[in-house]
């Protein structure tokens, strides 16, 4: 009981910059080794330091990044970049409707560039299925902590690559799994066995594409989340999930 | 100066991709009046993402050693399921995953 009411009066209390700090740790810890292997990608397709950091300021995209990468060097157009990075990141557009949704009115110009600049799918999940609602202080400190753990984790990997301990290097791949992991028992506990439904087909899709249907990564990824969300909202048609 | 176009023009141009699928909602509001059944998509969007953010990828990173990473998401799920927090599962994982690759 008392536990409830603590849960209770966090919610209703505005969420600071500190709380979005707080909550962006764990993606900051989960993207620095994941950083850290593109900054190997960046060195080995033959790189500058500055230019592997450029990539992670200016796109701040995972798969979209790894994509992107692969493309250039593979010697692509750049329209064929384009196009192909604009809709592995689709799904960063259904994300963004969602979260401005969220947040409080009173946004303007360059703020909005920056918060907008700062969506992806880990700072998606945390804000909108950790708490409610959003503020724009929150928003500003999850990704302004997962950013510099994306960033930071490119610089670093570009100047240790090659010296990591080879056996923890593959435990810390772990860990991005582990916090969706994570999100997912937190939903499971607070709404039911339908959110296991739902990532569970996702999931599914996902793996049949992937591994049978051999589809790319990025189409694979959007095609069974909105495959899923589509079967989802079908099953709940007649009852509210929330 | 033909190194840094060979890199620093493709990077950009991947960045501006990336920046306009993000910031169109932002500034156009056309997510925002959607029918009720679309809406209800969206709203589900994120624990549809969760999946497959997880599989298959958590088992093919880790080749015919999967089990090694299974082991530690399973243990993250069954930590998260009693206890309120994410770094303490999270940190449980890596170890877990270290053990069992060892």
């Amino acid at each position: 009981m008392a536990n409830l009411l603590t849960m209770e009066s966090k919610t209703q209390a505005q969420l600071t910059f500190a709380d979005g700090c707080k909550d962006g740790f764990p993606i900051l810890i989960g993207y620095f080794p994941t950083a850290m292997a593109f900054a190997l990608v960046c060195r080995t397709m033959g790189m500058k330091f500055y230019q592997a950091v450029l990539f992670s300021v200016t796109n701040f995209a995972g798969s979209g990044q790894f994509l992107a990468a692969n493309l250039i060097g593979g010697g692509a157009l750049l329209i064929e970049i384009f196009i192909s990075v604009l809709l592995v990141n689709l799904r960063y557009s259904f994300m963004g409707a969602e979260l401005s949704r969220n947040l409080a009115p009173g946004i303007q110009g360059f703020s909005k560039a920056l918060l907008a600049h700062g969506t992806t799918d880990e700072v998606f999940s945390v804000a909108v299925l950790n708490r409610k609602p959003i503020t724009k202080e929150y928003l500003s400190g999850l990704e302004l902590t997962s950013y510099s753990g994306w960033v930071g984790g490119t610089a670093f990997g570009f100047i240790v690559s090659s010296a990591l301990v080879p056996a923890l290097q593959l435990a810390a791949g772990v860990t991005l799994y582990a916090m969706f992991s994570t999100l997912l028992a937190q939903e499971f506990r607070q709404k039911g066995i339908l959110v296991l439904v739902i990532a569970g087909i996702s999931a599914l899709l996902n793996s049949i594409l992937i591994i049978l249907l051999k589809v790319a990564v990025g189409w694979s990824f959007v095609i069974s989340m909105l495959l899923s969300s589509v079967i989802g909202a079908l099953i709940t048609a007649k009852e509210e999930l929330n | 100066m033909k190194e840094q176009s060979l890199f620093v023009v493709p990077i950009l141009v991947s960045a501006l991709a990336t920046f306009l699928v993000r910031a169109l909602p932002y500034y156009i509001k056309i997510f925002d009046h959607l029918p009720k059944f679309l809406s209800k998509c969206l709203r589900l969007l994120p624990i549809a993402a969760l999946g497959p953010l997880i599989f298959p990828g958590v088992l093919l990173d880790y080749g015919p050693r999967f089990y090694a990473s299974l082991g530690g998401i399973l243990a993250a799920f069954l930590f998260a399921y009693h206890k309120r927090g994410m770094i303490i599962p999270i940190l449980l994982s890596i170890l877990i995953t270290y053990l069992l690759l060892l």
